[in-house]
């Protein structure tokens, strides 16, 4: 950690003819720009120092500071998060290694596939707008990849909520026959083996001895840390933004038409209901987990953050657009008969005119947090 | 003076107590011990074998090319009435094992024993807090990932009674009607197990591995359980009752 100091005492040297008020030279991108901006507004010169400390390090040497802590910026009007990183504490060496973990195809039995090719950034981390994700050897599955962010609002995971900690999640994707086909054996392997996972695995867990657990934990530190809660909405939420007059009649017609089920600032009420879908002969939905027949085609309310940045829609992606959904709402019950195991709320459709539905697209709009599509901190790392 | 003499005398008495070597005390002593899964086959108790074709007195044939189970929060219960229960209680007992499948519970409380009782699968609340090291470990592929939780017992092989001339019992599931956590007690008979230092007294059990099948269970019907279910809870009561005790080794 010695080897540190030298390039500190320069950039601090550099920092202060930067004049603080300037902080151009130190901006990164998206959510932790604007956290730590707003930080180091409290204490700016511990915090750029702390910052500076921790870069110069990244690029001076490989032993660094394996404790520097990581706290989320998190909207107070956000639900209370269900996972807070307890016995898995959140570390930037740690956030840097799931990153890694994320982008890397070798977690697929072919090497084919990394969590981030179908979880990609630029769409909001769901997929590339395909209906049903492709995995190993070209094979399709029969869901809509979930976007990966505001997982640890998440009480459950998946669209049938099969998943019940976020910690386990990986693990479904990565043991699927039709996604990356792998075991945690081989993914095991696979890290002991490699040429540089055990040393990371050392600074963030301080034993090489790479454990499933240890594995998943990172995962979980990056996954868990990409929060999205930059969006317009949040802005007009916070008084820094206005909505547009259209929007506006649009949020009022979302919470009097939807909100009943995308309740809440994540637009979820966490629930698993069937919003009357015609079956589409390979799902059971709920049912799958329970056996209970009344889940039968109960998928979860998936949160309508960036949504339209997540076509196509519906938990196989049937639809490509917002308006076909709202028409699927729209003419549910009316002019399309509303299956049995139709959600009540939903039995009679929504009544919408076509101007409601233009309104209500305009606010899910607002819902898109475009830094999270282009914050560095989230992206495929650059290897050396 | 001669009043903080007297106290400095008095802790000195006091710290003195505390300095005891505490392998003299026998509270503190310790020893481990083994219990055994003998695998047989029928109340006869014939030998059972991997890989090779046993017939059930159902009739019905069936080779197994796996058969694991998680043991899990044993419990020992002293001759005087009380308990100890082992901390972080977990383990696998794999019945490719040679040539016995055994496991060790280490820092047992010196003492003689009269009662073991251990869970057959993994409690629930280590099916749900996420992810786990040691037994518990996912890489065991004692786990389902796509419907959290462990996979209790897990049996396969092949059989020309079932129609897929397979049959595949991954059983598991701790919730509600489809809970298949199963418990046993296993008392000695009077016997007595002796934990001290340096021995490893053993508890030494037969496992009935054609169990799955007792109460009229056929293959041409159940040969696929794959999650939590009906199925999994009857072959989770099926396989616990085959499990007995045999004898002591002190």
């Amino acid at each position: 950690m010695h080897q540190c100091w030298l390039p500190i005492l320069l950039e601090v040297f550099l920092l202060i003819t930067c004049t603080i008020n300037k902080l151009q030279p130190f901006r990164l991108s998206g959510e932790t720009a604007s956290f730590i901006i707003r930080k180091m507004k409290a204490l700016k010169y511990l915090c750029i120092l702390l910052l500076y400390f921790f870069y110069s390090c990244r690029k001076v040497t490989d032993s660094f500071n394996t404790d520097e802590k990581l706290s989320l910026e998190i909207p107070a009007y956000f639900p209370q998060p269900k996972y807070n990183f307890e016995g898995n504490p959140l570390t930037r060496e740690g956030f840097e290694l799931g990153r890694r973990l994320f982008y890397d195809p070798i977690l697929s039995i072919d090497s084919s596939l990394s969590c981030g090719s179908c979880h990609a950034q630029v769409h909001a981390f769901a997929d590339h707008n395909v209906s049903v994700s492709v995995g190993v050897f070209g094979r399709k599955g029969t869901r809509n990849a979930l976007p990966t962010f505001n997982l640890i609002f998440m009480p459950l995971f998946n669209w049938d909520g099969g998943v019940n900690h976020i910690e386990m999640q990986p693990t479904a994707p990565l043991l699927n026959h039709d996604e990356m086909d792998i075991t945690m054996a081989e993914v095991l392997r696979r890290l002991r083996n490699h040429p540089e996972y055990p040393k990371l695995f050392k600074r963030v867990f301080g034993t090489d001895e790479i454990s499933a657990r240890d594995f998943l934990y990172a995962l979980t530190q990056f996954q868990g840390a990409i929060i999205s809660s930059d969006s317009k909405y949040d802005k007009y939420l916070q008084g820094k933004a206005q909505l547009t007059a259209e929007e506006l009649e649009g949020l009022a017609l979302f919470y009097q038409h939807c909100s009943s089920c995308h309740a809440g600032p994540l637009q979820t009420d966490f629930a698993f209901r069937s919003n009357g879908l015609e079956w589409n002969r390979h799902e059971e939905g709920r049912y799958h987990i329970t056996l209970d027949s009344a889940d039968f085609q109960k998928f979860r309310t998936p949160s309508l953050r960036n949504v339209a940045l997540t076509r196509p829609y519906m938990h196989d992606g049937r639809f490509n657009t917002l308006q076909a959904v709202l028409d699927h709402y729209s003419e549910l019950g009316r002019s399309k008969p509303a299956p049995d195991y139709t959600d009540p709320k939903l039995k009679d459709g929504i009544p919408l005119s076509e101007s409601d539905k233009e309104k209500i697209i305009a606010f899910l709009h607002t819902l898109s947090d475009f830094s999270l599509l282009s914050n560095s901190n989230y992206s495929e790392p650059r290897l050396k | 003076m001669k009043k903080l003499l007297s106290i400095a005398i008095v802790l000195l008495a006091f710290s003195c107590s505390k300095d005891d070597n505490p392998s003299d005390n026998p509270a503190d002593l310790k020893g481990a011990l083994e219990i055994k899964f003998e695998h047989v086959w029928g109340q006869n108790a014939a030998p059972f074998a991997l890989n090779q074709e046993m017939t059930h007195p159902s009739g019905q044939k069936m080779t197994f090319t796996t058969l694991k189970y998680y043991i899990s929060n044993i419990k020992l219960k002293k001759a005087d009435g009380t308990d100890w229960i082992q901390p972080e209680s977990y383990y696998i007992v794999d019945a490719a094992q040679t040539p016995e499948a055994k496991i060790t519970i280490p820092d047992v409380p010196a003492g003689d024993y009269v009662e073991v009782s251990f869970l057959i699968g993994v409690d629930s609340l280590r099916n749900t807090s996420g992810a786990q090291v040691g037994a518990l470990s996912p890489e065991h592929g004692m786990f389902w990932s796509w419907n959290t939780g462990y996979i209790f017992i897990k049996a396969e092989g092949s059989s020309p009674d079932s129609p897929t001339g397979t049959f595949t019992y991954h059983i598991g599931g701790f919730q509600g009607e489809h809970n298949a956590i199963r418990s046993r007690t296993i008392n000695f008979n009077g016997a007595v197990l002796m934990v001290k230092p340096n021995a490893k007294p053993s508890i030494h059990l037969m496992v009935n591995a054609g169990r799955f099948w007792h109460g009229g269970v056929q293959l041409s019907q159940v040969n696929r359980v794959h999650m939590p279910g009906a199925n999994a809870s009857m072959l989770a009561t099926n396989f616990v009752g085959g499990i007995s005790f045999d004898h002591l080794h002190n």
